[in-house]
């Protein structure tokens, strides 16, 4: 069993004390960290090869490396823990059980990019979450790890929690700096990018729950020791968040190197009621869906971008014989028509046009030349857009219908 | 000045501009919906995709800076898809409902679906339906379902009058722009979002289903509103006359001019030009009050005015110019009341009601030609009496003859009885105007004017800048330009070189006063010319 | 938990949205927060509301409706004193959501979108919760309830007054 880094304590009741997570050796190395150089932790931590692991998978490291040199003035650290990918469900347990980790982490990554106050921004429907870890910031305050001069450092950090209010595109980093700004959710153009002028017009660094999560570990334990758990690509554990027709759904942290056979049939328990695996979506709904032939794959970044899909959020949704995929299509389809906040035309068009074509098709009133027609106009629009939403719906509407269409077909009247 | 390479043209542009401009400096048009060069960068629409560079994707014009040795492409098989593609985007939940709309002639649908559409098209489903004919305030009316979303109007009410009016509310394909509910667009700016709307979702109440637009011609004009001299133009009907009720100008709209008005004008301009085709002209030279009067023609008014002035002690003249009038109708007047050594000559009336002035364009002075009033010279002569003291004057029997151009006097800040008295005083009152107004009826000589649309000119702006306007329909009747009524009369008074266009007396003009040295038709050109005011 | 009277903080309430305000570079930020507490004070957010938050963040109206049209979790009408939110994403959707909500529509006698005549709950069906271990899966409330079942659901609308 490979070493558990950000879930080890999970099973211990109260893990999201700041009680439990001192006597787990919680916070015993930050005063180190914060005498630490900031070029130094950030130049650890591009070579652990840590990836960014809210979707993107963009190299940590290399991002904070953004922010533009010699910079005066304020810096913002923002956490996106917007968890709305359909089948992932990570941060949310991170949240629960380890909210002092995400402190910690966030204290070295802000003292790493020079930024004094930091934003975590909580998706509005996750309350107990949020209480959680609201109560939690409120420790580390009390106990001197955030606010002025962090354990006599001279390092300042204050944290403020924020809530969002329902919107899956506040998840996409710019559209979650507009929503934190206090605006509708849509997507910034870039450039301008974050790193040089992101919220309320400062360098801005977004980054996901549980790559903040890692950053201690790495900056403690060594680049190497963090490499060396996954690829030649990607550093580290990732947690994967498995759902569907599994024995065993659940958050597993497993090295990236693990394959998507092993994390289905071993680690989840393999498929339920012995019935056959048919297909499964890998990194969340915009991941492209493999067929039951395409396991044989590790879970790392570069080695689903390989097998034609993404690593995404880590959501594996598995789907046995008994799923309709033309369905599981139009479900997928009617959440990016809900989600598409509706700010570049092609998105917000077509989505639309697309959910309808496919509940047509499944309501056996679908047109011969349909599924074509899909597959035009989700290439067309792929790549045009301002942020990567709609790249993101494109992965399932191209790949549910090539990999099955026999189905999608046999539901068209001849 | 970063130089760049747009289809194998190189061009060299000013730092800081982006990829429109860049190609339109070539005459290569990239097209567009959301951007406008007055507003912020959106990036919405999708349209302006162009490929740079070796990027793999097209990119957005509008937000990519030309930059050294960049290499740009506007018409690679990759653009003209990507193209193709988000007009048939922009199409999928619009009504095409064209014969009905009053965008039809001048929709950018329309017109960049002929360019870059032209596809065969596939959606069959039940539209996305929304709020139709929604009037938004006074002047604009909204189709929710027209609406491309390319948020022009919005950047508008937030960037430029700062009133922040309009919002586009919910999300996906179901979003819309709109009024916060109960509110109005009535900033004093709300047109412009009709002007900058590249569809038919907002549309002018004032000009809806009045002419259709292919049936209109242009004159390129300048607003008499105020002393702003915003550049417009006017939009009228000759070919369907049956339309519109019958009013030749059919509308007024900015012309872009980035050092007067940019690419706004306010309201009040807009719908200030009613006076043309309205019922109060003055058609005909009159002699004779009330029931008395009698139309005549210019060969018998000519003389009667000629006499009026020769026959009456220069002393005993009034004659108040109008800081309305051209510059080419003021300098002639100069040489007349200096040809006649009438001293008793003013352009200045206040208004009874200080004009509003804002930030943006509007001025307090609702004149188009105060200043050019001031550089030719109408202000009192030495010994003459300025306009209240004309009025002074004839209540008082010294001034026994008046000759008031387009003031209505009783709108003026001065008490209406002293008026009255003063006009009823006189031996002869002679009003020279377009429009019949408080005044005209106690004139004993209607001398009738064309309007700045009927005719050619200048006015001098606030700040000095002469700017021409020119004719979009004929003077109705018999009346014309104020300079032409005032050459005939000259003429008969013997005063010599008179002009036989405006174009004549500006030349006289520029010859004549320091200020308009220099300057010509020709060097104004369209967008007019600081006159030498220092 | 409503207080339907007119729109208006209390002191102590002002005061609150004053130190979110501040708890910001630019106060604007602070308007999902307050809108959030304006729904939490007066029950949903009406017209009125919207109005008086933009005179309290020196907004046109017009921007704050765009925000509260845009997010979902903000209600424009009364809502149940209960929401019940199942998720009909793809991991739900498998799962047996469809099952979940034909139950739930059966048992409160509304449809999806809608208020039971009694004012007790307001059904929604949602995009993802992000909990598809548990799924089917739903949120009451503050609260999220998994691994579905009728008799599940029934227990859970028992608890709800």
């Amino acid at each position: 069993m490979a070493e558990r880094i950000l879930t080890r304590n999970f099973h211990l009741p109260e893990s999201h004390t700041l009680r439990v997570y001192r006597e787990t050796g919680g916070y015993e190395g930050l005063s180190d960290v914060l005498a630490m150089a900031p070029a130094t932790i950030i130049e650890t931590v591009k070579r652990s090869n840590l990836r960014g692991l809210g979707g993107a998978g963009f190299p940590t490291g290399v991002k904070w490396g953004f922010i533009p040199k010699g910079h005066q003035g304020p810096v913002y650290l923002v956490i996106n823990a917007d968890e709305g990918e359909p089948g992932t469900f990570k941060d949310r347990y991170l949240l629960e059980k380890d909210p002092h980790g995400l402190i910690e982490g966030m204290i070295v990554s802000a003292h790493a990019i020079g930024s004094r106050l930091a934003f975590v921004y909580v998706r509005g429907e996750y309350v107990q979450p949020w209480r959680i870890f609201s109560r939690a910031v409120q420790e580390a305050y009390d106990a001197g790890f955030l606010g002025k001069s962090i354990l006599g450092s001279g390092v300042d950090l204050d944290v403020v929690v924020h809530r969002g209010a329902g919107a899956y595109i506040c998840g996409e980093e710019t559209g979650l700096i507009s929503s934190l700004e206090g605006k509708k959710g849509w997507p910034k153009l870039k450039p301008p990018f974050p790193a040089v002028r992101g919220a309320f017009g400062a360098p801005t660094i977004v980054n996901n729950v549980e790559t903040i999560c890692h950053v201690p570990h790495i900056v403690q334990r060594g680049a190497s020791w963090f490499a060396a758990l996954g690829t030649a690509g990607q550093g580290g554990t990732r947690m994967y968040s498995v759902s569907g027709r599994v024995a065993r759904p659940g958050v597993y942290e497993l090295p990236v190197s693990v394959t998507l056979r092993s994390l289905i049939s071993e680690h989840a328990g393999g498929i339920a009621n012995g019935r056959r695996l048919k297909a499964v979506v890998p990194g969340g709904s915009s991941a492209p869906i493999l067929t039951a032939d395409e396991i044989d794959v590790t879970m790392d970044v570069d080695g689903l971008k390989n097998a034609g899909t993404m690593a995404g959020s880590a959501g594996v949704i598995v789907m046995d014989e008994s799923v309709s995929i033309p369905e599981a299509l139009m479900i997928v389809a009617r959440f990016y028509a809900h989600e598409s906040c509706g700010q570049c035309t092609p998105c917000r068009e077509s989505t639309g046009w697309i959910y309808k074509m496919t509940r047509r098709i499944v309501e056996g009133r679908g047109r011969k030349e349909e599924l074509d027609t899909i597959l035009d106009v989700a290439r067309r629009g792929a790549g045009t857009t301002i942020c990567a939403f709609y790249d993101g719906a494109v992965g399932p509407y191209i790949s549910y219908i090539e990999k099955f269409r026999d189905e999608f077909e046999a539901l068209i009247p001849k | 000045m970063p130089k760049l390479t747009i289809d194998g043209r190189e061009v060299e542009v000013p730092a800081g501009t982006n990829l429109i401009e860049a190609a339109r400096r070539l005459g290569i048009e990239v097209p567009y919906y959301c951007y406008h060069p007055g507003l912020s960068i959106a990036g919405q629409c999708r349209l302006c995709m162009v490929d740079v560079g070796n990027s793999p994707r097209p990119q957005i014009a509008c937000n990519t800076l030309a930059a050294d040795g960049m290499v740009v492409r506007t018409e690679t098989p990759k653009v003209l898809e990507t193209r193709q593609s988000v007009m048939e985007f922009h199409l999928i939940n619009h009504p095409l409902d064209c014969p009905v709309c009053d965008q039809a002639g001048e929709c950018w649908l329309q017109i960049y679906y002929m360019k870059h559409g032209l596809y065969e098209p596939r959606m069959v489903d039940e539209k996305v339906h929304k709020p139709k004919a929604v009037p938004l305030g006074p002047h604009v009316i909204l189709d929710a379902e027209r609406c491309i979303l390319c948020s022009r109007c919005v950047r508008f009410c937030d960037e430029i009058t700062g009133t922040g009016e309009l919002g586009i509310f919910q999300r996906g394909d179901h979003s819309e722009i709109g009024l916060f509910p109960g509110k109005e667009l009535a900033n004093p700016y709300s047109a412009n979002v009709v002007d900058i709307c590249p569809v038919g979702a907002l549309t002018d109440r004032d000009f809806r289903f009045a002419v259709r637009v292919w049936y209109l011609e242009t004159a390129k004009s300048v607003c008499p509103g105020c002393s702003r001299g915003c550049n417009i133009e006017v939009h009228y009907n000759l070919r369907r006359p049956h339309h519109n009720q019958g009013h030749r100008v059919a509308r007024l709209k900015p012309r872009e001019n980035p050092e007067v008005n940019q690419w706004w004008i306010c309201d009040a301009g807009r719908y200030g030009g009613k006076f043309v085709d309205d019922a109060s002209r003055l058609l005909f030279p009159t002699r004779g009050r009330e029931n008395a009067a009698r139309e005549v023609g210019w060969d018998e008014m000519v003389p009667l005015v000629a006499a009026r002035l020769r026959d009456y002690r220069p002393d005993e003249i009034g004659v108040l110019a109008s800081p309305r009038m051209a510059n080419e109708d003021l300098f002639v007047l100069k040489r007349l009341v200096e040809h006649l050594g009438i001293a008793n000559v003013d352009f200045r009336v206040p208004p009874g009601r200080p004009g509003d002035e804002d930030r943006i364009l509007i001025k307090a002075d609702k004149n188009p030609n105060t200043r050019g009033a001031e550089l030719i010279g109408l202000a009192p002569r030495a010994g003459g009496l300025d306009a209240r003291g004309m009025l002074r004057a004839a209540r008082e029997r010294r001034l026994k003859g008046l000759w008031v151009f387009h003031h209505d006097l009783l709108a003026s800040a001065w008490p209406g009885s002293e008026i009255r008295e003063a006009l009823r005083a006189l031996d002869w009152f002679i009003f020279q105007g377009s429009n019949a107004n408080g005044i005209s009826p106690d004139a004993d000589v209607l001398l009738p004017s064309a309007t700045w649309v009927e005719r050619e000119g200048t006015f001098t702006n606030f700040e000095g800048r002469v700017q021409r306007f020119w004719k979009a329909v004929e003077p109705p009747g018999a009346s014309l330009s104020d300079w032409e009524i005032l050459a005939r009369i000259g003429d008969a008074l013997g005063l010599g070189a008179v002009p036989g266009r405006a174009e004549d007396s500006f030349k006289s003009l520029a010859a004549g006063v320091p200020a308009f040295a220099g300057l010509s038709y020709r060097e104004l050109g369209d967008f007019g010319k600081e006159a030498a005011t220092a | 938990m409503s207080r339907p009277a007119a729109v208006q903080f209390t002191a102590g309430e002002l005061a609150l949205v004053r130190r979110l305000q501040a708890l910001y570079p630019d106060k604007r930020a602070a308007l999902l927060p307050v809108l959030q507490l304006v729904q939490d004070t007066f029950g949903y957010i009406s017209l009125e509301a919207e109005e008086y938050v933009a005179g309290l963040f020196d907004l046109p109206p017009a921007h704050v409706h765009e925000v509260v049209t845009f997010y979902t979790l903000f209600f424009q009408e009364p809502k149940g004193r209960h929401v019940v939110s199942v998720c009909h994403n793809l991991t739900c959707h498998l799962e047996g959501a469809p099952t979940v909500l034909a139950h739930l529509r059966m048992r409160l006698g509304v449809d999806v979108g809608a208020t039971t005549a009694d004012g007790r709950v307001t059904l929604l069906a949602v995009e993802c919760l992000c909990a598809c271990e548990m799924a089917p899966m739903l949120q009451v409330d503050d609260r999220y309830e998994g691994n579905l079942t009728p008799a599940k659901i029934d227990r859970i609308l028992e608890g709800l007054e």
